[in-house]
This record gives structure tokens, C-alpha cells and sequence, in this order.
């Protein structure tokens, strides 16, 4: 009875925020099905559903979707990109801090911990200028390296406090064995440390996919720009095509849920167990 | 194999000196035995030796070569741990190959050393589990094969089985013991349980606050304690001990506690009337009854653990350990007799703790 009362409250609170949360998503997908005539209707579910949305947004049959597969593609080479270059300054760093003793491994954690009382947007101006006085404007690099400076720090953070949590014996115990401080980190710290690199990884592809700001600032090229910039032009005409533009918004949705599912299971924890004695 | 030589080896952390100038050999094959309480230095030692320390000043030698600057994987040593640190997500296997593999080995001679050093443990069946799926003891194994595939000059062990149970402690001692009498390599055991130092080693070095208190085969540490510290930590249940004053009288020596008990001595060196620790092992303590030539007693507690039976007892103001073989017929409240045979005293100056010649 008491386990009833206890789901049932439960219940209570997490229906409303279902519907709270999937409500927007909803509408997103009721768009891309629905016609332009029949969108604005304010039906549950329209009339004709049509999935012609969708083929328009393939095969780039509309003026804002000229470039949408260039578009997308950019988006997911910097997303990849920056997921990678983050993971990869986040694990040295992580590694050299917490394993290595590095010196100013102290201070280096500090500044990344103090990055965060400024707020990106900010940054976004001298960001702008750093990257035109290298001449980068308008590449993928400028947007790639942004991404990067700004997900690095909590990267780092992240990771030099998951790897605190490796025994250190291990690393003696490898040491003895004869390995140098490289095949330490490929061979031991890499492997035990795969479950917060891959969340750390997914942390910095998703910020870099769904960014804004900095893509809208760093890349104007219609060719260059990523697809939230390119949604965003949607709503500078008139007429939008809301259609369209939640047709694209869903597509642009479905990698984020595709990486989560990919790499849910991976995110366990109790890799390390049977190392040492606890 | 190979011998090894500590020379007025000192370890500072900060300005804190943690071992001041320690100097002593082991031989080649030897299995030497690290003891002494929590903090005493002997893990700090270790780890220099191991390359994982830094050392403050004085030199390390394996085999005649310094080692002070050499790292740790060129040092041909091999270590256990005493929480095993076993690279999780390697097979057992793999986790025994490791070193070879780093040492780029040929995979064919390291899949024969695995599997000889698995044949040496019995870890055959296991080869292929991952360290989560063993237990304590199967753990505590793979460690030291990880140790045996090497084949190194040198064992390091520290600690290696405070984290098992009572039971399964013991099997692992023999087990321990076997291997090296198999092996004959030299091997340095660290331990805070002077019952493992006793059981294991072919000599000890006795640790502490940082300083080496004596160096011997476990039964010359029973048998003459250089001083009080190693009179009471080697020896369990640990050596009585009571403080008094030495008197001579007509040839005899006795010692006479404030609470006026005389305690009987042999030839002693001591002058009279020089304050004196009086030490007797719990086994040297004999139930006679009435004898002139003994301490008086009160039985305060008896523990039978069958073999021999611990007598807890009141003397004067002291309360001793007895132990007496078999069964003793004494109980609680019994005013009993103690003959000491003067050969078994230890005794030991007051104000320095040293052994006092007889």
C-alpha cells in the first residue's frame, strides 16, 4: 500500500512534466507533417498527414534550403570536430594533472574553474576579433576553435576529477610493469577512463551542434554557416515557411537522440571494479 | 637474484625526516622482512627501493649497481601491492603479460611465462577472468604472478596480505614462503605483523620512527632483544615487562620493583642500585606450586585456546601474561606461585632502553 502511495505520487509529478517536456516536441513533429495550410489549423492531429515536408527539406526544393545538406554537414564536422579536440586536450590535461603531478596542474584547474564567472556571449566579441586578426572568419576552424575554448575547461574539470578517483597504485604498479608515462595513458588511463570520455565527448559535440551565437558571429557564407544559423534565417522573411522550419528543426533533433542511445551504455559506471581493494 | 645494500639511506618529506640514515645489506636469495608499527618508515623504504620514492640522501644498490637515479622499470624488480592494483579491465592473462608486452616480448615466450607462472599459483582456470571476477585470494595471486612472469632480480611486497581475511591470511603466508623457497628470489616483505615476519622471514630488520632497532633471524630477535621496542613488538602475547632497581647482595642479583616483589636474576654487569627494566616472555612464566625461589601471583583471567591455556595475572602491582602448556587448573582468584628461570630474563636500562649484558 505504502509502495502504491509512493508510485502514485510519483506518477503525479512525472506525467505533467512528460507532457511538459514533450509538448514542444510534439508541435515540432505535428509541423512537419502537416501541409502549410493545415499547420496554423490548431488541430491534434491534421487531417492529411504528409510527409512532402521532408522532401522538399532533401532535396533542397526551397530558397532557405538551398544549402541544407552542406548545411548539416558542416554542422557535424565541427560537432565531430570540436568533440574530439576537447577530448583530446581534456584527457592530456586530466592526465598530466591528476596522474602525472604536473606542476600548476593546481593553477591550470583554477583558471578553468574561473572561465566560467564569464559568460560566453561576452567573449563572443573578442572572440570575433581573435579570429580575424588570424584570418580565420568564416572558416569551420574559427567556430571549431571556439567551441573548443569553451568546452574545454569543464572538459578538464570533469575529467581530472573522475580520474582522482583511479587508484594510484595503478599507475605505480605500471610503472614497475615499465611503462612510460605515454603507455601509461593509452594503456591503462585510457581504457578506465572510457566512460567519462565518452560523456565528456558527447558533452562537447552536443554544445558544438546546438551552438548559436558564436556560428552566427564566426560564419556568415550561406555555404559556411551551420544549420541552427540557418533555421534562424527562416524567420527574416515575411512569409516564413514554419513548416519547413520545425521539418528541419526535427531533422536536426535526431543526431543528439541517435548519439545518446549509441553511447548510453557506455556510460556506466563500475569499470574499475576488482582493481584494487576496496 | 641479487643482493641489495641500503648505505645511510635518509628520506625527508618537506622538513619532516621520515628515515634517518638507514644502512644494512640483504643477500642474495635472502627474504628479508621489513617490520615495525604504522609510520615507522618501512613502506617509505620500500618505495625508495621500488623507484617510486625519491631518495633524500645515502645510495640504493641492486647487485652492486646504484640505482638512486635509475627508474623504476629499469630497476629489474617486481612489486606486489598491498590492495593487488590490478589493471581492471585486462584479463587475468593479460594482466600477468603486461610487462612483457611492454618489453615488446615475443608473444609465444610470454604466453609460455604465463602460463608457467599460472601453473606455479593455480590460476590455470582463471586465465581468462577479469580481476572483478576472482576473489580476494585468487587476486592476491595474480598480483604476485604479474610478479613471478617477470622473473626480476628482486620481490618487493608490501603489505600484500593485510586485506585478506584471518583464514585465508595464513594460507597465503605458506604459500608466499613456498614460492620463494621454490624460487629462491630475493625478496623484500613489508609488514606491520611481527607474526608474519616471524613466520616468514629468513631475517628481519626491525623498524622504528625511521630508524633500524635491530637486524636479525626471527629467533635472535625472540631470544636477545637488543633493546626494550624489539623486546615487546617480536613475541606474541608480547613480553612482560616491569620497571625496578637493580640490588646485588652476597653474589646474588635480584631486581626489586617500588611494590616490593623480588624478582630473581642471574650474573648481571649492572651495578647496584642502577634502575632497570626487568623483561620475561609469557611462556617463561612457570605455575609451580609453592616454590621459595618465585613471584607471587593472582590469577585475574584464564583463556583456554586448548593447546595452552593464557594466564592473565597480578603480581605485586604488575599485571603479567602467563602462558602454561595444556591445561592449567587454576582459577580466577588463585594466589599462585611463578618460578623464573634467571637464563630467560631480559633486562634492559631504564633511561636508554638497551639490553643490558649479563
Amino acid at each position: 500500500m505504502k509502495r502504491f502511495v509512493t508510485e502514485a505520487k510519483l506518477l503525479l509529478i512525472g506525467i505533467p512534466v512528460a507532457i511538459w517536456t514533450l509538448l514542444p516536441i510534439y508541435h515540432l513533429f505535428l509541423f512537419s507533417i502537416s501541409s502549410k495550410d493545415e499547420a496554423f489549423a490548431g488541430k491534434l492531429w491534421p487531417d492529411h498527414p504528409t510527409l512532402r515536408n521532408f522532401g522538399i527539406v532533401f532535396r533542397e526544393q526551397h530558397y532557405f534550403l538551398n544549402h541544407f545538406w552542406r548545411q548539416f554537414g558542416n554542422s557535424l564536422v565541427i560537432a565531430v570536430a570540436v568533440g574530439a579536440i576537447t577530448l583530446g586536450i581534456a584527457a592530456t590535461a586530466a592526465f598530466s594533472i591528476s596522474r602525472l603531478k604536473a606542476r600548476g596542474g593546481r593553477a591550470v584547474l583554477n583558471c578553468a574553474l574561473f572561465t566560467y564567472f564569464i559568460p560566453a556571449a561576452f567573449l563572443a566579441v573578442p572572440m570575433y576579433k581573435a579570429m580575424s586578426a588570424y584570418a580565420l572568419l568564416n572558416t569551420r576552424w574559427a567556430l571549431i576553435l571556439a567551441m573548443v575554448t569553451i568546452a574545454s575547461p569543464y572538459a578538464i574539470w570533469v575529467l581530472k576529477q573522475a580520474s582522482d578517483k583511479l587508484p594510484f597504485e595503478l599507475d605505480e604498479a605500471a610503472r614497475i610493469d615499465g611503462a612510460s608515462p605515454l603507455q601509461l595513458f593509452r594503456l591503462v588511463f585510457l581504457p578506465l577512463m572510457a566512460p567519462s570520455l565518452v560523456a565528456v565527448g558527447t558533452y562537447a559535440l552536443l554544445l558544438a551542434w546546438n551552438e548559436y551565437l558564436y556560428a552566427f558571429l564566426l560564419l556568415s557564407r550561406d555555404e559556411d554557416i551551420t544549420l541552427p544559423v540557418a533555421l534562424g534565417h527562416f524567420l527574416s522573411a515575411d512569409d516564413s515557411p514554419w513548416e519547413l522550419l520545425m521539418t528541419t528543426g526535427l531533422i536536426y533533433a535526431l543526431p543528439p537522440a541517435a548519439i545518446y542511445y549509441a553511447f548510453k551504455r557506455y556510460m556506466v559506471a563500475g569499470l574499475t571494479s576488482g582493481a584494487v581493494k576496496s | 637474484m641479487a643482493s641489495v645494500s641500503f648505505n645511510k639511506v635518509e628520506k625527508a618529506f618537506g622538513s619532516t625526516k621520515v628515515i634517518h640514515g638507514l644502512s644494512f645489506d640483504i643477500r642474495d636469495g635472502e627474504f628479508m622482512v621489513l617490520v615495525g608499527p604504522s609510520g615507522c618508515g618501512k613502506s617509505t623504504l620500500l618505495r625508495m627501493l621500488a623507484g617510486l620514492e625519491e631518495i633524500t640522501a645515502g645510495t640504493i644498490a641492486i647487485d652492486g649497481r646504484t640505482v638512486n637515479d635509475v627508474d623504476s622499470k629499469d630497476r629489474d624488480i617486481a612489486m606486489v601491492f598491498q590492495s593487488y592494483a590490478l589493471y581492471p579491465h585486462m584479463s587475468v592473462r593479460d594482466n600477468m603479460g603486461f610487462s612483457l608486452r611492454l618489453r615488446r616480448a615475443d608473444k609465444r615466450e610470454i604466453e609460455t611465462r604465463v602460463a608457467r607462472a599460472a601453473q606455479i599459483l593455480n590460476l590455470e582456470p582463471y586465465l581468462d577472468r577479469y580481476p572483478r571476477e576472482l576473489s580476494g585470494g585468487q587476486r592476491q595471486r595474480v598480483a604476485m604472478g604479474r610478479a613471478i612472469v617477470r622473473d626480476p632480480k628482486v620481490f618487493l611486497f608490501d603489505e600484500p596480505l593485510s586485506n585478506l581475511d584471518a583464514k585465508l591470511r595464513v594460507q597465503m603466508r605458506s604459500e608466499i614462503k613456498a614460492l620463494h623457497q621454490r624460487l629462491r628470489t630475493t625478496t623484500v616483505y613489508v609488514t606491520h605483523d611481527q607474526i608474519e615476519a616471524m613466520t616468514m622471514a629468513d631475517r628481519i630488520v626491525v623498524m622504528h620512527d625511521g630508524v633500524i632497532e635491530q637486524i636479525g633471524t626471527p629467533l635472535e630477535l625472540y631470544d636477545r632483544p637488543e633493546n626494550l621496542f624489539v623486546a615487546q613488538f617480536i613475541g606474541s602475547p608480547a613480553m612482560n615487562v616491569v620497571r625496578g632497581t637493580l640490588r646485588r647482595a652476597n653474589g646474588n642479583a635480584h631486581v626489586i620493583t617500588p611494590d616490593g616483589i623480588r624478582w630473581p636474576l642471574g650474573a648481571s654487569s649492572a651495578a647496584d642500585g642502577q634502575p632497570v627494566t626487568y623483561g620475561v616472555r609469557p611462556d617463561h612464566l612457570e605455575l609451580v606450586a609453592g616454590s621459595e625461589n618465585g613471584v607471587p601471583g593472582e590469577i585475574v583471567v584464564v583463556e583456554p585456546t586448548g593447546s595452552e591455556t593464557e594466564l592473565v595475572v597480578k603480581v605485586g602491582d604488575a599485571q603479567l601474561t602467563a602462558e602454561a602448556r595444556g591445561r592449567a587448573s587454576v582459577k580466577p582468584g588463585d594466589r599462585v606461585m611463578f618460578a623464573i628461570d634467571p637464563a630467560n630474563v631480559h633486562l634492559f636500562d631504564q633511561a636508554s632502553g638497551a639490553r643490558l649484558p649479563s
